[in-house]
């Protein structure tokens, strides 16, 4: 192990920590490269000669600088580029990356394309600390809400908004993240190889930068070091084996990183056990929730949803038409319907997934279409979508831990400082999760990934994820589609209990059975179009809705299989 | 009109390379980086077809394509085809495509060292002939028209053939196409194939065109080619043709008039500002996002 060997791994696992910084969150960016070389040389060049100031206080102020600057190269780039997903990002950033390269070889203070003579100051400690340092930041990111929070915008982005997550602002915090540990790079690498030159910082390394990040995983913080160690290694110990320079090393290589990749999902890292929130024995049925954030109730009666002339239109189809609707806190609503009716169509405008085409909306003060999403979330209104939106790859307690976002507090930076309340609140939010998936009948299921458990537990899982946020109004998007009768009885029941705490409920449904049993009013749609309204005994005898479902005279066969028990 | 044509001549070996790319990810909505390994090896076999095996350049061309194909083929298989229905396959894919790629240069760099090589001179033809008062080699003129040729022939087969309607079908929904029928595997593998060809025939004619092959040639011109798909939408055909176009003639007209350092960063600021502004590319449909 020579020096340079040993801080060469530190300061690639540095620059693979700002690729995980994004990863987390879903995000592939290549422009790390780019935050590395402003952050590198604006470093070197406003550093004064650690002969006047000493050595180690250059080098601080030089990391100070350079993670400053590297951060606010990712606030320039990040705010136009936040839009773009998967590999648009990607190449987007590429090519700010290397416009600033191609920048910083035509400048005049850089040095052009000899670049840039730096002191060498970073030792092998000194690259190890600020190893340490970084790695220490991502570990307590990990499990904090925050941390949370961006592992669910990677799953399901449109879940994750549901969830109340407000997604633009996680998203280029990541980004943030991301711009200065790069930075932090830059000053590292400059104030190490003593020649700084804007070639470092070409497209090689950002591809290299990525490679170590997805190699070594990022489902653990471990992750960056391990893929940094691996492919910093392998050349070296390929060397201390007496292999072949030449073609046989970069051939064995590349042959290790393929190998890796597919036959090991999720990286290196997956090696590692990962260690899942655990349900404390006695937390479970505690009557604990107090740190919780209070979420406002609305008033007996008071308006929770008023939709006045509501439409949608898809090219020439009317999906929605239209349709006013009220519902009143306290109530429990059914929204029934053939399918194509226009149900889902209806409740993804109310709560902002869809823009409506026109009409009025209003829901618990917010107007759906013009607020986001995460903020009609915020305003108290949750729910569960006809196809589970679950976040596969989060174990059920996880996926209801995001479902808690809204109420529980931010615990992130009082980890970094493992001040005792950030673990009070984690308990409490883990507790309240933890009731929210026995109130559904999962909490022997806590620690299974969501993907693994049957579609009637994940459709039981999404209510307790939606439940888990407090809500004052509660959507259900079909919950007991593809549910037996048994489970589809004691969901029944579920939604029965909740409505007498006072819970409001709009509840689309084909088992027109548990709609009769649970609902106080029905609207019935068809065509896009509100056919029917009244208490559950009134619209059983409606001839438009037995019309609609059955087929009158006029209307042809019936479009709809579905049977009226 | 020297520098127009130029631009023309550089930018349709843009786009050859660059509709290699855009097809796979428009079947696949995977980038290959694999693809820049099989420009770079098929330049070094062309040159070894013709200087050791003393074929003539016109048939060295149709087999390096059938090397590109079977390279293609050995791609899909190792490099993209274990990774299906991985969650991660996004980053995979990129990822073990890059090992492939490495793996193909360290062959490369075996079997030709490290060295710069070069078509023996004999093996062009030197006529020129003069267009609207620019001078033209035969052999520039037989890039333009061999670059159209296939791209136009590539349209035809996606938009008119029975495989082309496979393989649309399969970018459209692999789930519900396996339904109908359709060999998922094999129309995806045929498309690394056809993407690969493609890319060795650029490879192959951009040797030709700066007569030299390097083994970083495949990644200069990487970057490239990821600017043609984004300028002319990722995954429309006739994107790649006019994107590859328009950065051949931004490039040729960036050295004349603002400096030969430069050059670069016309052709990636184009690219920031479309990102930002227009993220669906020229020709590029905007995808609904599902609820």
């Amino acid at each position: 192990m020579t020096e340079s060997l040993v801080v060469f791994i530190a300061l690639n696992a540095i620059f693979a920590f700002s690729f995980y910084a994004v990863l987390v969150a879903g995000q592939l960016s290549l422009g790390q490269a780019g935050f590395a070389a402003v952050g590198g040389f604006t470093a070197a060049a406003l550093a004064p000669e650690p002969r006047d100031a000493g050595e180690l206080p250059t080098l601080l102020l030089a990391i100070v600088v350079g993670m400053v600057v590297g951060a606010l190269a990712a606030v320039v780039l990040g705010l136009p580029t936040m839009h773009l997903r998967g590999v648009f990002l990607a190449i987007a950033t590429l090519g700010f990356a290397e416009a600033v390269r191609i920048l910083l070889i035509n400048a005049e203070w850089t040095g052009g394309a000899n670049g840039m003579s730096v002191p060498k100051i970073v030792t092998p400690a000194i690259a190890w600390v600020c190893l340490a340092l970084v790695a220490y930041w991502f570990w307590r990111q990990g499990p904090s809400s925050y941390g949370r929070a961006l592992a669910a915008i990677r799953e399901d982005e449109l879940a994750a908004r549901a969830m109340g997550i407000d997604v633009g602002r996680h998203r280029l915090s990541a980004f943030v993240t991301a711009g200065a540990v790069a930075g932090l790079y830059g000053v590292l690498w400059a104030f190490y190889v003593r020649l700084l030159a804007p070639e470092d910082f070409a497209f090689g390394t950002a591809i290299d930068g990525l490679v170590m990040a997805v190699v070594g995983g990022s489902t653990t913080w471990l992750g960056p070091l391990l893929g940094s160690g691996f492919l910093t290694a392998v050349p070296e110990v390929q060397r201390a084996l007496g292999v072949e320079a030449g073609w046989v090393r970069p051939f064995v290589a590349s042959l290790l990183l393929l190998l890796v990749i597919v036959f090991l999902p999720g990286g290196l890292g997956s090696l590692i056990p990962r260690v899942r929130v655990r349900v404390p024995k006695d937390g479970a049925g505690a009557e604990g929730g107090g740190r919780l954030v209070e979420r406002p109730r609305t008033a007996e009666g008071e308006a929770v949803v008023r939709v006045r002339g509501g439409n949608k239109d898809y090219g020439g189809v009317h999906a929605v038409r239209d349709v006013d609707l009220d519902v009143a806190s306290g109530e429990v609503v059914g929204l029934i319907g053939p399918n194509g009716a226009g149900k889902t169509t209806l409740v993804n405008m109310i709560s902002g997934v869809v823009p409506p085409s026109s009409g009025s909306f209003e829901v618990l003060g917010t107007t759906p279409g013009r607020t986001a999403v995460h903020k009609v979330a915020q305003a108290g209104v949750s729910r569960t979508f006809q196809h589970s939106k679950l976040f596969p790859r989060l174990s059920a307690l996880e996926n209801v831990l995001v479902g808690a976002h809204v109420v529980s507090r931010p615990t992130f930076l009082r980890r970094l400082l493992w001040l005792p309340g950030a673990r009070r609140d984690e308990q409490d939010v883990v507790a309240h999760a933890a009731r929210c998936l026995d109130r559904v009948g999962l909490a022997d299921r806590a620690g299974e990934d969501a993907s693994s458990l049957s579609y009637g537990d994940q459709r039981r899982l999404e209510i307790a994820r939606a439940l888990a946020s407090g809500p004052s109004l509660l959507i259900l998007d079909e919950p007991a589609a593809g549910m037996n009768h048994v489970e589809a009885d004691s969901l029944s029941e579920l939604i029965g209990s909740l409505a007498r705490e006072g819970l409001t409920i709009l509840l689309i449904e084909h088992n027109v059975g548990m709609v009769m049993k649970t609902c106080d009013r029905i609207v019935v749609l068809n065509f896009g179009e509100v056919i029917a309204t009244g208490t559950p005994a009134e619209i059983i005898e409606d001839p438009a809705v037995i019309e609609a479902y059955l087929g009158g005279d006029d209307a042809g066969p019936a479009r709809e299989t579905e049977e009226v028990r | 009109m020297q520098q127009l044509l130029n631009g023309l001549f550089l930018g349709s070996l843009y786009a050859l390379f660059a509709i290699g790319f855009t097809l796979v990810f428009g079947i696949l909505d995977r980038l290959n980086l694999a693809h820049p390994a099989v420009f770079a090896a098929a330049a070094f076999v062309g040159i070894e077809l013709v200087a050791v095996g003393g074929l003539s350049i016109w048939v060295a061309l149709p087999l390096v394509a059938l090397v590109g194909a079977v390279l293609g083929l050995i791609i899909e298989r190792v490099a993209f085809r274990p990774l299906k229905g991985r969650p991660d396959a996004h980053f995979a894919g990129l990822i073990s495509s890059i090992g492939l790629g490495g793996m193909v240069i360290a062959l490369l760099l075996w079997r030709y060292g490290p060295d710069t090589r070069r078509f023996p001179i004999e093996a062009f033809p030197t006529q020129t002939f003069e267009v609207l008062g620019a001078r033209v080699t035969v052999l520039q003129a037989a890039l333009l028209v061999i670059s159209v040729v296939l791209m136009a022939g590539l349209t035809w087969l996606v938009a008119r053939t029975r495989l082309g309607r496979a393989m649309r079908a399969v970018a459209e929904n692999p789930r519900a196409a396996t339904v109908l029928g359709i060999n998922v595997d094999r129309v995806t593998a045929t498309t690394f194939a056809l993407s690969s060809a493609l890319g060795a025939v650029a490879g192959a004619l951009f040797a030709m065109n700066v007569n030299s092959a390097q083994l970083g040639m495949g990644s200069a011109i990487e970057l490239k080619g990821l600017a043609v798909i984004i300028v002319g939408g990722m995954g429309s055909l006739p994107g790649a043709l006019v994107g590859g176009l328009v950065l051949g003639l931004a490039e040729v007209f960036a050295v004349q008039y603002i400096g030969s350092s430069w050059r670069d960063l016309v052709a990636f600021g184009l690219l920031f500002l479309l990102l930002v502004v227009r993220p669906q590319g020229l020709f590029g449909s905007r995808r609904v996002r599902e609820v």
